[in-house]
């Protein structure tokens, strides 16, 4: 019988991960360069390596692979670089500018920084197209569209080039004639052009948030359609059976042509899948709360997941630009190996958020630069191997690391250099703390109550320290740790959603079987959609929820409820829903208070069989010599001690003073093989830095169980 | 405990400013009326025993300067009558506070039986009580015709809940359900703020703290005396001119004399004589007033505390004056009215110390307050329209400034409220929130758009109360910017009524019925330099963006457009007009 594959592609800044699933239960880890000029090609010359490193073709690859499955950073990339299609948008006259009006607000943290820009409109105010017409509140039509200004704006979009039209009314979620009568005239008007429609992409009440959605989405929906095509194209081509699946920001999976019309969904596509590969690595301890972390290069990405569901936001501003579709909370902050150490305009020393990149890069890569950064101090400290990194291909100069933290931090601090190291050390670890915190402790979760999972490559160095700082006793750590999100790819499942608005108290039956009406109406254009790509009864799962408030409160929060009939008698089920969670959020309830809901929601999921979980044998691995002169780790046979490669100094201490601890060989460890800390362990593509406190324990699932001693 | 850690001392920092985000954000998703939670007018800070403020928020500027003389009045009333569970309310202007509607929530927080910091709260009701709903009166003569006076007065004694009290103050104002809900989210966010430091105390103990604290303290103040040492020494004058806002005692000069003498900075006001109208600013209003003046200037990057204004002092000119009023004047539109053209003289002492560092103006704030009755769900209704006050910002010495930003007074911080939530809460249909072409103020940098916001009321007459000015002097630009079209660069509002328009350039109680509109125009931002140094593809860019009008291109910039279709622009008159 032939091998079978998954294969998740995960394009980063930097790198693009690739993770085989093998139906061994081998996992793979391979990273290949991002391209972000032809994103293809990085996806060529991953297979590449693939393909030499098993010695097969890469269409034998990808024609035994079950699924293809592609995270892509193409939209983010479009919209922090502002290079997504023209647009043009019709709106109600009136209105044209609330994009560019944002509510009033400018952002907090630059509110005495005369030199903070405006930010740039995906639309100009030329191409915003007021149209006279008006539905009010209660769905009625207030003004009648004036059909000859959606002619007009037409003429002017072709005359400017529009490539991509979005159109957003007033009250469009609650009658969307005006919108639907709009779309078909500039169908016919503009053949050919990409279009979205404001009520049927999205449509939740809140004007702004569902304009500028739109808006984002038809800015980006040409590129994405381009590149869904190419990737689509190249994977046929190799033989794939079945059509790529794309990862989407609210942490599921979508086929290309779902990906090239809700494009809006792809643009935090990467990080979006820690959290169920956070909630599958733990899942052989019994674990449903998990904090994700992730630090890479320059960034740090927080993930929450609470009683294995998974925090997700709405309504947020996404690189300055409001965007109301579901996506996986992710806390981003400017903490990552390469952010720098300065001391402020206050004496005080601060890490990031600029970061040296891969370009130059810390000092310690001997690329020229200057700046000290996150990796100089944990190399100063000895967590990072002085002999460099990736297996000692990737080489690191310490005395470099030493000479910057010298000069721009300890001396001007006057500290000696271990203290300034260890105390970079410190606020890159209280800044990233302060960011679980807004996770965590700032949405109602107890942190003490989670545990930390740790993915990219150098969180490892930081990950019991963040722990400590936490009160968190329980961390694990994959050995795959590095490629985590793609892993976490591989493994999620097709995912969509659906939304209606019907602002009412829930006050009687009638307002239950609006409802449930509602919910059926939306819940079968899901079904419909996922039967269409081959899911069956069996295999779609719905979930339900609404958006909730107090009769008199304006901010809702999101209420998951049930698959129960909601009627007359349950109605009180669904309030009691309701409380409940404004008890754990804000630490109250108003009982006695009239509950409304404003929007309803159900989430569909098309269940895709998961991969062969990883598998670690049991027992210290020991080298064997093979006949053709070169030797493999077998597993077992071994003592602990066979997998201790070195030992080094190491600081773990606000005053400097340095430990002597074992270094351990990932490679060979076994499940079941416990140590105590301090200690170091290195992976190819990670680090691990165990304090002292904490023990390890390498477990039969690929992870590494870290637990704090009692 | 001598030496200061620089390590913790970061950490203590970070937990101080984190401590202040925690609170606010539990205030805005909790809180009941959108004056709070959808524009978020309200403001957080953290004080020690002194009690002096040891962070500063940056939610609403206008609040956290005047949140230092209140928490100071408060802490005096109670002297050592302080205990652990005690919760105290006021808003009254006589004891530091800023305008009435602004209700302050003071938690003294006790640490193994001492006291050791405030947690203090700051935000606008909807409803204060009073004769005219929402607060502003513009036909009141004293602080009595205005609203509920509430002197410092503990809610809480000792962890006891003194309901009779609340009930006192709830029954005397409008939307109870409503007020009640918002007194919830302040004082949840005082304790929310309490937990975060007690935190801290278990972890650092109360002597590192401490030291920490200081630390803070004095790095501020060590900031701030670097930044007026680099101010040549010498005494500068700025004077900026109140309009007369439609009480008919016209026009006021407001100045404002900087002494800068090495590291040190003395500011004083002159204003004339107080005024029964509701423009009267109390003491507690007016250090806000200067102290953002002063921080516009000084640019420096948070956090901000007390410290920073150790080295400068203040002095408001004789009691009984506009901008040290004394009891009982009438007050409650000087968050804006005086405020913004106190900060104006502020900021032209300081362009005349150094003239590269200056901006230009944003557009002052002349807003509106509706009230009525919602047939929907057969309540009273009354609020505050945020977006009436949303005004464009003022140019840079490097950039444009911002559109509908404003006031500047609130910095960016209010958000104005998504248009169909307001419709959803409040029985009205918003015709229009916009940009208005011609609002910026001309310059090499122009200033930001104002905007204007039309409403109907949906099938109840409406109460609208307008407060404010800017509706005669544009927003003062600076380094030479002026603006020839001034009418459409000031405030007005039009009532639109059986198809007959009505501009109003005054404080007003007007009532709207259904199918008539009013709309609220609010001034755009001062430009910066000289506008016939605009590029002039930028000024185009403007005009196809209808930002300026063809007319406006000529008159304030001095280009001139041949042809309307192509934007084409006529080389040669242009020059001999720009020249």
């Amino acid at each position: 019988m032939r091998t079978k594959y998954r294969l998740g592609i995960d394009a980063g800044g930097t790198f693009t991960d690739f993770v085989l699933a093998v139906d061994t239960g081998e996992v793979k880890l391979y990273k290949s360069l991002s391209t972000p000029a032809g994103p293809t090609k990085a996806i060529e010359n991953g297979l590449a390596l693939i393909a030499a490193d098993l010695g097969v073709s890469a269409s034998e690859i990808v024609s035994n692979c079950d699924l293809c499955i592609n995270g892509t950073t193409v939209g983010l990339n479009a919209l922090i670089q502002h290079k997504g299609a023209k647009v043009g948008l019709i709106c109600t006259a009136g209105h044209e500018d609330s994009i560019e009006i944002r509510l009033g607000h400018k952002e907090d943290g630059y509110r005495y920084d005369p030199e903070y820009p405006a930010a740039v409109m995906l639309v100009p105010r030329y191409l915003r197209k007021g149209i006279r017409e008006r539905v009010i509140s209660t769905g009625a039509i207030h003004t009648p569209m004036v059909e000859d200004d959606v002619r007009a704006a037409c003429r002017h979009f072709l005359a400017e080039g529009v490539e991509t039209v979005a159109i957003s009314f007033v009250w469009s979620v609650i009658n969307p004639a005006h919108e639907r009568r709009a779309a078909e005239m500039v169908r016919d008007m503009m053949p050919g052009t990409v279009l979205t429609v404001g009520s049927e992409l999205y449509p939740q009440i809140r004007e702004y948030t569902r304009t500028s959605t739109a808006v984002t989405n038809a800015y980006l929906a040409p590129i994405l359609r381009k590149y869904v095509a190419a990737v689509d194209t190249y994977f046929r081509q190799l033989g794939a059976k079945n059509p790529v699946r794309y990862f989407q920001s609210n942490g599921g999976l979508a086929v290309g042509q779902v990906m090239s019309d809700r494009s809006v969904y792809a643009i935090n596509s990467g990080p979006a899948s820690a959290p169920q590969a956070g909630l599958f690595v733990c899942e052989p301890f019994g674990k449903k709360n998990v904090i994700t972390v992730d630090m890479g290069g320059t960034s740090f990405d927080i993930t929450l997941v609470k009683d294995g569901v998974t925090n997700i936001n709405k309504n947020i501003d996404f690189l300055r630009y409001r965007i109301g579709v579901p996506m996986i909370q992710v806390e981003t902050l400017g903490a990552g190996g390469g952010s720098i150490g300065w001391i402020d305009s206050m004496g005080l020393l601060q890490m990031g958020p600029q970061s040296a990149g891969a370009s130059p890069g810390p000092a310690c890569y001997g690329q020229g630069g200057a700046e000290p950064t996150v990796s100089d101090a944990n190399l100063v400290l000895g967590y990072l191997n002085p002999g460099g990194l990736l297996g000692g291909t990737f080489p690191l100069d310490k005395s470099k690391a030493e000479a910057a933290i010298r000069t721009r931090i300890a001396e001007p601090l006057g500290l000696t250099l271990e203290r300034a190291a260890y105390g970079m050390f410190t606020i890159v670890n209280s800044n990233m703390v302060n960011g679980i915190r807004r996770v965590s402790v700032e949405r109602g979760y107890d942190p003490r109550d989670f545990v930390l999972v740790c993915a990219g490559g150098a969180t490892g160095a930081h990950i019991t320290a963040l722990a400590r700082e936490m009160g968190i006793d329980t961390v694990i750590v994959p050995k795959l740790a590095s490629g985590l999100c793609a892993y976490g790819q591989i493994i999620s499942d097709v995912k969509y959603n659906y939304m209606a608005t019907s602002p009412m108290r829930l006050e009687d039956e009638a307002s239950a079987v609006k409802i449930e009406q509602l919910f059926r109406q939306i819940e079968a254009g899901g079904i419909a959609h996922l039967e269409a790509d081959g899911f069956t009864h069996e295999t779609i799962d719905i979930k339900r929820s609404l958006d909730m408030r107090y009769v008199g409160q304006v901010h809702e929060c999101t209420v998951d409820i049930g698959n129960f009939v909601i009627d007359g008698q349950s109605l009180d089920q669904v309030k009691e829903a309701f409380h409940k969670r404004h008890e754990e959020l804000y630490t109250y309830s108003e009982r006695h208070n009239a509950v409304e809901i404003v929007n309803i929601e159900a989430t569909l999921f098309g269940r895709v069989e998961k991969p062969k979980p990883q598998h670690l044998d049991t027992g210290t691995a020991i080298r064997k010599s093979l006949k053709n002169g070169w030797s493999k780790l077998v597993p077992g046979g071994g003592g602990l001690k066979d997998a201790i490669k070195a030992t080094r100094p190491l600081i773990f201490s606000a005053d400097g003073k340095a430990i002597e601890a074992p270094v351990y060989d990932g490679s060979r460890l076994g499940a079941g093989d416990k140590f105590a800390g301090p200690a170091v362990i290195e992976e190819v593509t990670t680090t691990i830095v165990i304090e002292p406190g904490w023990s390890v324990e390498p477990h039969a699932s690929g992870s590494y169980l870290i637990t704090r001693d009692v | 405990m001598g030496k200061v850690d620089p390590i913790t001392l970061s950490v203590v920092r970070g937990i101080l400013e984190t401590t202040q985000r925690e609170m606010t954000l539990s205030l805005e998703k909790t809180a009941r009326s959108s004056v709070f939670n959808l524009a978020h007018d309200y403001s957080t800070a953290l004080f020690n025993a002194k009690p002096e403020m040891i962070l500063q928020g940056q939610d609403i500027p206008i609040h956290l300067g005047s949140l230092i003389p209140a928490m100071k009045a408060v802490a005096k009333y109670f002297g050592d009558d302080i205990h652990e569970g005690d919760l105290i309310l006021h808003n009254d202007p006589a004891y530091g506070g800023s305008h009435a509607i602004d209700t302050c929530m003071y938690k003294p927080m006790f640490y193994k039986g001492k006291l050791k910091y405030w947690t203090v709260c700051k935000g606008h009701l909807t409803d204060i009580g009073g004769p005219v709903p929402a607060g502003y009166n513009p036909n009141a003569k004293d602080i009595y015709a205005e609203c509920l006076r509430i002197p410092p007065v503990k809610i809480w004694d000792k962890g006891k809940p003194r309901n009779d009290v609340l009930n006192l103050i709830f029954t005397n104002m409008r939307a109870r359900r409503d007020q009640e809900g918002d007194f919830n989210a302040l004082i949840g966010a005082c304790q929310v703020g309490e937990r975060a430091l007690i935190r801290m105390l278990d972890k650092y103990g109360e002597d590192h703290a401490e030291v920490c604290i200081n630390e803070l303290l004095n790095m501020a103040d060590r900031q701030m005396r670097a930044l007026i040492k680099g101010v040549p020494d010498g005494i500068y004058e700025g004077m900026a001119i109140l309009e007369d806002a439609g009480h008919g005692f016209g026009d006021f000069e407001i100045t404002a004399t900087v002494t800068i003498k090495d590291d040190g900075c003395h500011i004083a006001i002159k204003s004339p004589p107080q005024i029964p109208y509701f423009i009267n600013s109390y003491e507690g209003n007016s250090h806000s007033g200067v102290y953002l003046g002063l921080m516009m200037f000084a640019q420096l990057p948070p956090p901000y505390n007390e410290g920073l204004y150790r080295c400068v002092s203040l002095d408001f000119g004789p009691k009984g004056t506009l901008c040290n009023a004394a009891e009982p004047a009438p007050h409650m539109n000087c968050t804006t009215t005086p405020m913004e053209t106190l900060t104006d003289a502020v900021r032209l002492a300081f362009e005349k110390a150094m003239p590269s560092k200056v901006a230009a103006s944003w557009g002052h704030a002349n807003g509106c307050n509706i009230a009525g009755w919602d047939t929907r769900h057969n309540e009273e209704y009354v609020t505050m329209v945020l977006a009436s006050i949303i005004s464009g910002a003022g140019a840079t010495p490097q950039q444009d400034g911002w559109h509908a930003v404003g006031p500047e007074c609130c910095f960016g911080a209010l958000t104005s409220g998504d248009i169909e939530l307001l419709e959803h809460s409040y029985p009205i249909i918003i015709h229009k929130y916009a940009l208005m072409t011609d609002s910026c103020g001309a310059g090499k940098f122009r200033g930001g758009s104002g905007t204007c916001w039309e409403v109907e009321p949906l099938d109840k007459d409406m109460t609208f109360i307008t407060f404010g000015e800017g509706r005669r002097i544009p927003a003062v630009g600076a380094a030479g910017a002026r603006s020839k079209m001034v009418e459409r660069k000031v405030g007005r509002i039009e009532f639109t009524r059986s198809g007959k328009t009505e501009v109003v350039r005054k404080n007003v109680i007007e009532t709207v019925k259904p199918g008539d509109r009013a709309a609220n125009m609010n001034p755009g931002g001062g430009g910066y330099g000289n506008p016939f140094e605009r590029p002039v593809e930028k000024v185009v860019w403007d005009i196809k963006n209808g930002l300026v009008s063809i007319e406006g291109a000529r008159e304030d910039y001095g280009v001139v457009i041949r042809d309307l279709t192509t934007l084409a622009v006529d080389q040669a008159a242009t020059q001999a007009l720009r020249e």
